[in-house]
């Protein structure tokens, strides 16, 4: 067997034990879901009640003139879910704090498996658990008075945005989690995600901001990921309807910065290991 | 003989009266500096409805001249009353894990084994987040005022604000303290909070009620924090008279009795249960 061979052999092995382990540990993350439900109902509850209480209280910012939507759920629902996807993504690093603490995640460090799918798989796991939240917050909406005016695509760019947005957070809660390797971190993973979500276009568009907020969101990434997010469920009449052109920003923040995040996470994995 | 007795009955109940306010003041300056010598625990209740205020008057200063707003300067000035609420309630809770934290790690116990007014205990506790609302109360003034968030009733306004804002204190750290009494956990204290958010969120703290409709606005009309928000609101809008200070000070005042009652008598339940 040449060294070539050799070589391609033990990087398929690599790739089937990252898949392998990684798949185990996105079940273990859906087991963690379905036997701790508690610790999943925050996640579930909080963007459903984001949107209802955003969308009663500011729902006269729809008489604003040149206000994208007519129907303050519709404008408010991405937000509910932007809000929950990126709580389920910084919620990432609590549990990995949690194994830490608790000695889980070295065991986990000991055993021989790739360092890469420690951060895939409960990013997959947390996929799965952002589309279930995807799903009810889409309910809760629908109930609510939310319609889509792009059809499917809208409920498509939604999905793909909280997606987007969980990666981000995951990313940033498990490069902070291996940082401190305990709840200092939490607590900067929760002001951060917030503070960044607030500092765009969470609450109102760019033309109906004033002064600082105004300069501050504008060169935000994450007010083109909202774009993306609510392209189809603003009016069709509106600048920010669903176009190519509303949509391959906030799909370039969402890899630039997920990218960004999750090179942050595995190099402070990297830093831990060492 | 008589007469003698009852002197001496007279006495007694001076010294007790007057030893109960002692070891209340001891318990005040206590859980006063307590809350001062952790800032880390209560410089998120000042800094963040600070941040709110700065955050909503850049994003809705535009929504001012919408049907149903009040007359204002600014939305700073509207707001300001929210904020002092919005830091006001989440001091409190701060104050409450506290109580909660004396009965875990056994502090509560020690002080029912001595010869302290059980009253004092509670009092003593409550002086300590009174006293915090009514400084939060001028700080969220001071800061705020020269960004615009004009208080109409002049001098007198604030200083009856101040008085307000530390009735806020004493009521919600009293229904806070009812929770802490109850259940001896400081988690459980804190698992509140999402709840006094839910509140606040579905009330007139952000957006009058005036420009809300259907069912929220019937939700926000029957929630106490909105007539908290609104005796406040009437002395930074109207300007000082009686009935916007009345409406200031003896809202907070009846429902702090009420919540006072509500924690003696879980005082009281506690004690027999020891």
């Amino acid at each position: 067997m040449s060294t070539n061979a050799k070589t391609i052999l033990s990087t398929r092995d690599m790739h089937s034990t990252t898949m392998r382990s990684s798949w185990q540990l996105v079940k273990r993350g859906l087991i963690n879901t379905r036997r701790l439900p508690s610790a999943f109902i925050p996640t579930l509850a909080m963007p459903i009640f984001n949107m209802l209480s955003f969308s009663g209280t500011f729902f006269a910012l729809t008489k604003l003139p040149g206000f994208p939507t007519d129907r303050s759920v519709n404008w408010f629902m991405p937000l509910g879910l932007a809000m929950g996807a990126a709580f389920s993504g910084v919620g990432l690093g609590f549990s990995l704090i949690r194994d830490l603490e608790n000695g889980f995640y070295d065991r986990l460090r000991m055993s021989p498996t790739s360092r890469s799918s420690l951060i895939v798989g409960p990013i997959l796991a947390t996929w799965i658990r952002v589309t279930l939240v995807t799903l009810f917050v889409f309910g809760a909406g629908t109930l609510l008075g939310a319609r889509p005016t792009a059809g499917v695509m809208s409920y498509v760019c939604s999905w793909i945005a909280a997606i987007g947005i969980s990666t981000i957070g995951a990313g940033w809660g498990l490069g902070l989690a291996y940082r401190f390797q305990d709840m200092r971190g939490a607590a900067i993973m929760q002001m951060s995600i917030f503070l960044t979500m607030f500092l765009s276009t969470a609450q109102v568009p760019l033309y109906v901001m004033t002064g600082w907020l105004h300069t501050v969101a504008r060169i935000n990434p994450i007010t083109n990921i909202f774009r993306l997010s609510r392209s189809g469920w603003v009016n069709a009449d509106d600048p920010g309807y669903m176009s190519w052109s509303n949509i391959y920003g906030g799909l370039i923040a969402i890899v630039a910065l997920s990218a960004l995040t999750l090179i942050f996470a595995l190099r402070s994995l990297q830093k831990m290991d060492k | 003989m008589t007469s003698a007795a009852t002197l001496v009955n007279d006495v007694s109940v001076q010294r007790s009266t007057s030893a109960a306010i002692r070891q209340t003041l001891a318990l005040a300056k206590r859980s006063t500096l307590e809350l001062f010598r952790q800032p880390a625990l209560v410089v998120p209740s000042i800094v963040f409805p600070l941040f709110f205020s700065f955050l909503g008057n850049s994003s809705f200063g535009k929504t001012t001249s919408l049907p149903g707003f009040p007359k204002v300067n600014s939305y700073l000035q509207f707001q300001l009353a929210g904020t002092i609420t919005q830091g006001v309630l989440f001091g409190s809770v701060t104050g409450a894990a506290a109580l909660a934290t004396d009965i875990e790690n056994g502090f509560f116990d020690r002080l029912l084994a001595s010869p302290t007014s059980r009253l004092s205990i509670l009092f003593g506790r409550l002086a300590g987040s009174v006293l915090f609302g009514a400084l939060e109360t001028a700080i969220f003034v001071l800061v705020l005022l020269p960004f615009g968030a004009d208080v109409s009733a002049g001098v007198p306004g604030i200083i009856a604000m101040i008085i307000s804002g530390a009735l806020i204190a004493l009521a919600v750290g009293a229904l806070m303290a009812s929770v802490a009494l109850k259940t001896g956990s400081s988690e459980a204290v804190q698992g509140t909070f999402p709840l006094l958010f839910i509140l606040l969120f579905f009330s007139s703290a952000f957006f009058p009620r005036e420009t809300m409709v259907g069912t929220y606005k019937t939700i926000a009309g029957l929630n106490p924090i909105s007539h908290l928000v609104e005796g406040l609101r009437a002395l930074s809008l109207e300007g000082f008279s009686i009935s916007a200070t009345a409406r200031a000070i003896l809202v907070p005042m009846a429902i702090a009795v009420v919540a006072l009652y509500i924690a003696s008598r879980q005082l009281n339940a506690r004690l027999r249960a020891n």
